[in-house]
């Protein structure tokens, strides 16, 4: 069985503070998508976890580029036509764009996200791919900018192993979505326990 | 986690090696870190 709890530790950190070196993080993703970084970027990583060649090839590098998520939340079912969805931490908007093409244009696909750089790069690229059944919003997965049952299908990519209140975070998702709704979501978990004081550790939740 | 907050169905995929080859692959190796996709349902 796989751990996510060990992986991100309950809440041993400041939350403000984790997420100021989160946003500096991805900041640094948005705006220099082939830099150095502990983790795979863009279409090497795409290619990596699974995600379907045609779409992927489909898509221009700014939607691709600073994707870096850590596994496939499409693999286990696709999205279906006319489907609502929410993207939690959309970043630069690679999930959205891909399950824009699977709920089509009777869909609608909402990214949120909390890094002002992955905003306006993700709202950029939706607007020169001519797709008006995305939007992304500006908030916190703790607190979603979402109307109460909304959501046919809540996604997300290595997003969730980020916030120390996990509690929250699924009780935030099980308000956005219908009864019946779906959370298909990536994640990191892992197989050896961290040692209390890594989990302390403000820097290697990043790193 | 999930069965927790009311989630029924839950399945898991199979583990990605997510961090190979990457600069983060030394501490994914110590704790073995993979990715995985899961998929739940909201009662309805």
């Amino acid at each position: 069985m796989v751990n996510q709890e060990v992986v991100a530790g309950v809440s041993p950190v400041d939350p403000d503070a984790l997420r100021d070196e989160v946003r500096a993080k991805y900041r640094e993703v948005a705006v220099d998508p082939h830099g150095e970084f502990h983790f795979h970027t863009g279409r090497p990583l795409a290619r990596r976890l699974g995600y379907d060649d045609a779409i992927v090839d489909s898509l221009p590098d700014a939607a691709v580029e600073s994707f870096a998520g850590v596994a496939n939340p499409f693999s286990l079912q696709p999205l279906a036509p006319g489907e609502k969805i929410v993207d939690i931490g959309s970043g630069g908007g690679f999930d959205c764009f891909v399950a824009a093409q699977q709920v089509g244009a009777e869909g609608r696909v909402v990214g949120i996200d909390m890094t002002e750089e992955m905003l306006g790069k993700s709202r950029q690229t939706a607007a020169d791919m001519g797709f008006d059944h995305v939007e992304f919003r500006d908030g916190l997965i703790e607190e979603m900018p979402i109307e109460d049952g909304w959501a046919d299908v809540v996604i997300s990519n290595g997003v969730i192993n980020l916030c120390p209140d996990k509690a929250q975070v699924f009780a935030e998702i099980n308000r956005v979505l219908k009864p019946g709704g779906r959370l298909q979501y990536a994640d990191i978990a892992n197989g050896n326990p961290v040692p209390e004081a890594a989990v302390a550790d403000i820097d290697l939740w990043t790193a | 986690m999930m069965e927790e907050a009311g989630f029924v169905d839950v399945q898991v995929g199979p583990p990605v090696d997510t961090f190979a080859e990457a600069g983060g692959e030394g501490n994914a190796r110590a704790f073995a870190v993979f990715g995985y996709a899961f998929l739940a349902r909201k009662p309805g």
